[in-house]
């Protein structure tokens, strides 16, 4: 691959915000990981594709709060994006059905979150 | 009208006021006003606002209120639902909020590519470094915003670059510590798991400043995750010629290595460190001179901490004025804290220096998972101290922290409540910091046995008025006359135990009684008759066959031969055995 | 230079002087137990504690550099304290076995006890309970005296580049010993005994020989035959307060004829005898090109173990010619037993050396056996021998002088200069120069390979051709010669050196593993003085113009290298791989 130069950087940042609008993320760092946050990587992607639903399944780190891993972030057009907490396999799978699927938030599953950026 | 959503906060998170009705009553208010269908109403399982009542967010405006109470739904509904606007007096004005500097891009973007964080700008200060700067307005930048080494010690680190470029060397080093070992403590594994190459991007930018061509990334084995990251980041990174030479096609060549840690707590102070990158057995050497001046085979070798390093692209980037505005006169910025312990959200929370130590205890930790009253806050790890209630108000920086007989650290902060024991934490810590002695210089590594023999003695029984001169002896020797921060902090804990509780340690030994009732050997156990059910459970598993007894007339425990082990207390269903 | 204040006393040093050593101008000994002056401080113990005046912090004042305007406190009640709880903290974990520990009354650890007063035990006892390591001849490893002060691992590593000791393990249970906890004979140990004599504890201590050496000597029956080596007649004086130096030759022939020594000889005519051997050797070599240049000296053992050990593909340059203290053995056993019709069988050789390393040449080949018997019995170090005096409460400082018994005691300049670094290879070039030219130096002192410095070269011009040697002494030194050596033989080029002379200590015998505790450079040099001021004092000043060495080879071995010197006088080394 070519090094990078000054002039890369836009092209970069306009080919990752045109990125896929419909996206789910599992946090998968330790925290998660060790919460069974693999697992639920897993039942995301078996449920998406017994869906058939275009969604891009990603993975980041750690957001902070540990004691609510899994954490699953949801973005879906037209939907808040929130991110769920403490997804379990039953959970995961509502997800895909209930809120990709049936455009519902679910219940008692958000976590909400207060801060501030530093900078944007 | 468009659509809305109102995220509420659910009982079991937030207050007494019982949100269920609230969320029925809520729903049938939407109902009455036909707006059944246009909102949205999701109950959530965490608001991250605490001892506020009723808490809720209406999107997508994202205002937020709190308190709110029956009779104010009927304004919500009016002013916002229909309208869109704010009911000014239910807003939700929090005194503070987290900052998310050094975490901002964790748990958003994915550690595994380059493109998330050039798109989150990432690499724009090196780019601008390399383009618009030189090395000594790069320091200069780091001096004027006053940021200061986050693993512990609080240098500058504008001044730590400098002497690293004022020194004579014909060949420099970076080093990042990634030997994160502090109980409780896992900040920079997250932010090495998360997003590596905002450490990276620091590395480049010290290199950069203090003209070396060769960084290491010290990560400890046990962070198998975080290496993985970091080398994948590392690839990456040298696939697009952000290492190697020439980067960003300027003049500046360096590269980056990864160096495991064994395991060995000690290496994550500074001499000791490269001691073990050289291959040499990890214990620390006098300083001076510092690594600044004679470091990695004896060349200047600039070490900074991850978390330090994650701040140094954002201040290039955003200018040392607006780091310099966060945070209090002699701390700036942010820190990180692991918040872990009896607190109910455990996890980090990144704040401005100066929040004080209730507001992320309780207002971001959520105080006391059990209910429990809170006891105590330990900062700064092995090497820290107690805070006890009386303190929480201060704002915290690493001068207060110190005034108070702690420190800052590199931020973990777990919290105590009045179940746990001052004398059996000081014991926990000085366990650590015996496990973990390099054994190198006496006061530390003799001074570090006695005293656990001494704190094992009074969680004993055996204690005397006396043991507690001899630990103060004991811990100022180590204070005074260890070599590294290791031994010198080591005592810490028992010197700020017993500032602060003083009493516990007295009870331990003069009426040999255990107030946390943590210390089986002070605990006796006894069978309440009136709430015995007579199954014989507790009887069954007592190693010492101590409980004597049958299912017709109950059971009971015959001191003399009880171990004081406490299986009958934990495994009694009805709470029928007490600890007294 | 440095301007500073020492407990307001002004001090003016050059920069890069610790505290410590500042101290000492303004006539204030600020204690410590892990500094020595040979070595690096490793900053251990913790007692040398001082403070800036007005801060609360303390510093040590063996690895901190004082600097322009600082403000020394060296004592105040609170520093008092702090060194009282951190020596009793290393008492609590020493063993209360003065009365009976080699070092009772030369440990450092119980001076400082004593200078603080310590009566009663602050803390709880907590001793190790590890086994005494005493597989090697050498020595006994005590690891439950020791303090951690990291000399013996410093002086193993750094200066003599051996590498058989360190520490194991951590904290409270770290320990030294042979990595991965092997037996210190299993080791690259090669007994030099620098850790012994750097110990400032019992830790590390000689095998003592003295009361078997006393049970021979009340032994009716035996013919008890004594030797000194050239250095210790300038050391030993030190054990009975003469100052570093002295030569004491006279009063110890006195003082061994006194514990009942039925003959004393000396090693430095044997020394003589091995210059004979080892210039001729050299002038094979060099000249008549028998055998492989550079030629290695090879009389001290533990550079012998080293070489057998580490270098293996350096062993066909050494000298096969013997060391001084066999051949010494060896001649009384047949030679002198022979001329004196004593039946060698009654005969026992001790050995008087500087050296722990000694004890186990005695047994190193079975040519440690030519003369059918064990040819030195005991080897002990001069510290054990001014043990033996002090036993006998003989006025050692006071003793009348006497002569060795001849025929195997009288000896040159040349012979005694072995003691010192560049010594033996001094007297190799005085005779080889004789050898190879048939004429005599004019000056004999080759000012360029004496002194302290870690690798001193020379080149002398011997009938046309240039000699280029290289000294070496403390053993981590050698290497760097070597190296050329390789570097050299690996492009097809000749040696850059033709003679290379290696002591394993530093500062050669002069500093040796069995000397008077308490060495420094100065005490090594002065010693070295010592012997060149003995040598300056000798008629004979050429190993070969020894008459009693004339006299040797006319009425028994022939010439040197003769096949009769061959069997008796050399040896043969084997390459040991590490292991």
């Amino acid at each position: 691959m070519a090094a990078l130069t000054g002039n890369d950087f836009d092209a970069i940042k306009a080919k990752v915000q045109g990125g896929a609008k419909n996206w789910i993320k599992v946090g998968m760092s330790t925290c998660g990981i060790a919460a069974g946050a693999g697992k639920t990587y897993r039942v995301l992607e078996d449920e998406l594709s017994k869906q058939g639903h275009p969604v891009s399944l990603l993975t980041c780190g750690c957001l902070g709060m540990c004691y609510a891993e899994p954490l699953v972030e949801v973005c879906i057009e037209g939907l808040p994006r929130v991110v769920y907490c403490r997804v379990s396999e039953e959970c995961a799978r509502e997800i895909v059905r209930g809120h990709v699927m049936g455009r519902k938030l679910l219940q008692d599953y958000i976590l909400a979150m207060h801060y501030e950026e530093a900078f944007s | 009208m468009s659509e809305k959503t109102v995220l509420l906060q659910d009982t079991t998170a937030g207050s007494t006021t019982g949100t269920s009705d609230f969320f029925g009553v809520f729903k049938a208010a939407l109902r009455e006003s036909d707006l059944a269908d246009n909102v949205r109403l999701v109950r959530v399982a965490d608001m991250g606002v605490y001892n506020q009542g009723v808490v809720m967010t209406i999107l997508p405006e994202n205002i937020t209120y709190a308190n709110v109470e029956a009779h104010d739904i009927k304004r919500i509904i009016g002013v916002t639902l229909k309208h869109g606007n704010p009911v000014k007096d239910l807003l939700y004005q929090p005194k503070f909020r987290q900052m998310r500097l050094v975490l901002k891009n964790c748990g958003r973007l994915d550690p595994g590519s380059i493109d998330d964080y050039i798109a989150a700008d990432g690499y724009r200060a090196l780019l601008k470094a390399v383009e618009q700067k030189t090395p000594d307005e790069v320091i200069a930048e780091l001096k004027a915003s006053g940021l200061r080494g986050r693993g512990g010690g609080g240098y500058s680190t504008g001044l730590k670059w400098q002497f690293t470029r004022e020194a004579a060397g014909e060949l420099k080093y970076v080093i990042c510590n990634a030997d994160e070992g502090d109980p409780g403590a896992y900040m920079d594994r997250s932010v090495l798991e998360g997003n590596p190459h905002s450490v990276i991007e620091g590395m480049l930018l010290a290199g950069y400043a203090i003209g070396s061509s060769q960084g290491f990334f010290y990560i400890r084995a046990e962070y198998p995750l975080a290496i993985e990251r970091v080398q994948k980041a590392l690839d990456q990174a040298r696939e697009r010629g952000l290492l190697g030479n020439h980067i960003l096609g300027s003049d500046f060549s360096m590269d980056i290595e990864i160096r495991l840690g064994a395991g060995a707590f000690v290496c994550g102070e500074e001499t000791a460190l490269i001691a073990s990158i050289e291959g040499k057995r990890g214990t620390p050497v006098p300083r001076p001179p510092y690594p600044s001046v004679r470091g990695l085979w004896g060349m200047p070798t600039c070490i900074n901490n991850v978390e330090t390093l994650a701040n140094v692209a954002p201040i290039l980037l955003h200018g040392a004025d607006w780091f310099a505005g966060i945070g209090t006169q002699t701390s700036k910025g942010t820190k990180v804290f692991a918040l872990t312990g009896k607190v109910r959200n455990s996890g980090l929370v990144e704040v401005p220096m100066g929040t004080t130590l209730r507001e992320i205890v309780f207002d971001i930790g959520g105080g006391i998972a059990s209910g429990r009253a809170f006891k105590a806050v330990q900062t700064g790890g092995p090497s820290g101290g107690v805070i006890p209630e009386k303190y929480l108000d201060t704002p915290v920086d690493y001068d207060n922290l110190q005034k108070l007989g702690s420190i800052m650290g590199s931020g973990g902060m777990i919290v105590m409540d009045e179940c746990d024991c001052m004398v059996d934490i000081a014991k926990f810590y000085i366990k650590f910091c015996v496990d973990e002695s390099c054994g190198k210089c006496a006061p530390c590594r003799i001074g570090g046995y006695q005293i656990l023999n001494i704190l094992e003695g009074i969680t004993q029984g055996r204690g005397t008025l006396q043991d507690l001169d001899r630990l103060i002896l004991i811990a100022r020797a180590m204070k005074m006359g260890s070599l590294c921060g290791l031994g010198q902090t080591a005592a810490n804990p028992v010197i700020s135990t017993l500032a602060y509780f003083e009493d516990e340690y007295r009870e331990h030994i003069v009426n040999r009684r255990c107030p946390a009732r943590k210390c089986r050997a002070l605990l006796e156990f006894n069978i309440i008759r009136h709430l015995c059910k007579k199954c014989g459970l507790c009887a069954r598993a007592c190693p010492e066959k101590a409980i004597t007894g049958d299912r017709e007339h109950g059971y009971s425990i015959d001191t003399e031969k009880c171990i004081h082990c406490g299986v009958c207390f934990d495994v009694c269903k009805f709470s029928a055995v007490e600890r007294i | 230079m440095i301007q500073a204040t020492i407990n307001q006393k002004p001090v003016t040093v050059p920069e890069g002087t610790s505290i410590l050593q500042a101290a000492r101008q303004v006539q204030v000994k600020i204690p410590t137990l892990c500094h020595h002056p040979d070595l690096p401080p490793t900053a251990a113990c913790g007692i040398c504690i001082v403070r800036i005046e007005g801060t609360k912090k303390m510093l040590r004042a063996c690895c901190t550099p004082i600097e322009n305007g600082m403000k020394i406190i060296t004592h105040d009640p609170e520093i008092v304290e702090v060194r009282r709880t951190v020596l009793e903290l290393i008492l609590s974990n020493h063993p209360n076995d003065c009365l009976k520990c080699g070092r009772n009354q030369s440990c450092e650890l119980q001076n400082l006890a004593a200078d603080f007063g310590i009566r009663e035990e602050l803390f709880t006892k907590f001793i190790g309970g590890i086994p005494k390591d005493d597989s090697t001849n050498a020595f006994v490893i005590e690891p439950d005296k020791c303090i951690h002060c990291g000399r013996c691992i410093e002086i193993c590593q750094e200066i003599q580049g051996v590498w058989a000791l360190s520490f194991l393990g951590r904290g409270f249970n770290s320990r030294f010993a042979p990595a991965a906890g092997q037996k210190v004979g299993d080791s690259p140990c090669v007994v030099c005994g620098q850790c012994a004599s750097h110990c400032p504890t019992g830790a590390i201590f000689e095998k003592d020989d003295t009361l078997k050496v006393w049970q021979e000597l009340q032994n009716p029956d035996t013919f008890c035959v004594v030797q000194i080596a050239p250095v210790v007649r300038v050391a030993i004086g030190e054990a009975f307060g003469m100052p570093p130096g002295t030569n004491a030759t006279g009063k110890l022939y006195t003082v061994l004829r006194r514990l009942g020594f039925n003959a004393v000889f000396d090693t430095s005519f044997a020394a003589d005898v091995t210059i004979n051997e080892e210039a001729t050797e050299f002038v094979e070599r060099f000249v008549n090109g028998k055998g492989p240049l550079p030629l290695i000296t090879s009389c001290c053992p533990s550079w012998v173990i080293y070489l057998e050990k580490q270098v293996p593909d350096m062993v066909d340059y050494f000298s096969s010619c013997k060391s001084p203290q066999q051949i010494s053995g060896l001649l009384t056993k047949t030679y002198y037993a022979e001329k004196m019709g004593i039946d060698p069988s009654k005969i026992v050789v001790v050995s008087i050396m500087p050296c722990t390393s000694k004890k186990t040449e005695l047994t190193r080949t079975e040519e440690m056996f030519a003369s059918g018997y064990q040819d030195v019995d005991y080897s002990l170090t001069t510290r054990e021998l001014a043990r033996m005096i002090k036993q006998t409460g003989k006025d050692f400082v006071n003793l009348p002088d006497s002569e060795p018994d001849h025929m195997l005691g009288d000896y040159t300049g040349a012979g005694v200069i072995f003691g010192t670094t560049g010594g033996v290879m001094e007297a190799a070039l005085r005779s080889a120069y004789s050898f190879i030219t048939g004429e005599k130096l004019g000056a004999l002192e080759f000012e360029d390979i004496r002194g302290l410095k870690g690798v001193k070269e020379l080149s002398v011009e011997i009938a046309g051709r240039r000699v280029n040697v290289a000294v070496a002494h403390g053993l981590g030194n050698v290497m760097s010669v070597l190296n050329r050596v390789r570097e050299a033989r690996a492009k097809g080029e000749p040696s850059p050196y033709d003679f290379i002379e290696v002591m394993a200590c530093p500062g050669g015998c002069a500093g040796g593993g069995g000397q008077p505790y308490g060495v420094t450079d100065d005490i090594r040099a002065k010693r070295a003085q010592g012997l060149y001021q003995d040598d300056r004092d000798k008629q004979f000043r050429l190993s070969h113009e020894n008459p009693y060495v004339q006299k040797l080879y006319a009425e028994f071995l022939g010439e040197p290298l003769s096949h009769k010197a061959h069997e008796l006088l050399h040896t043969h080394y084997v390459k040991r791989m590490p292991g």
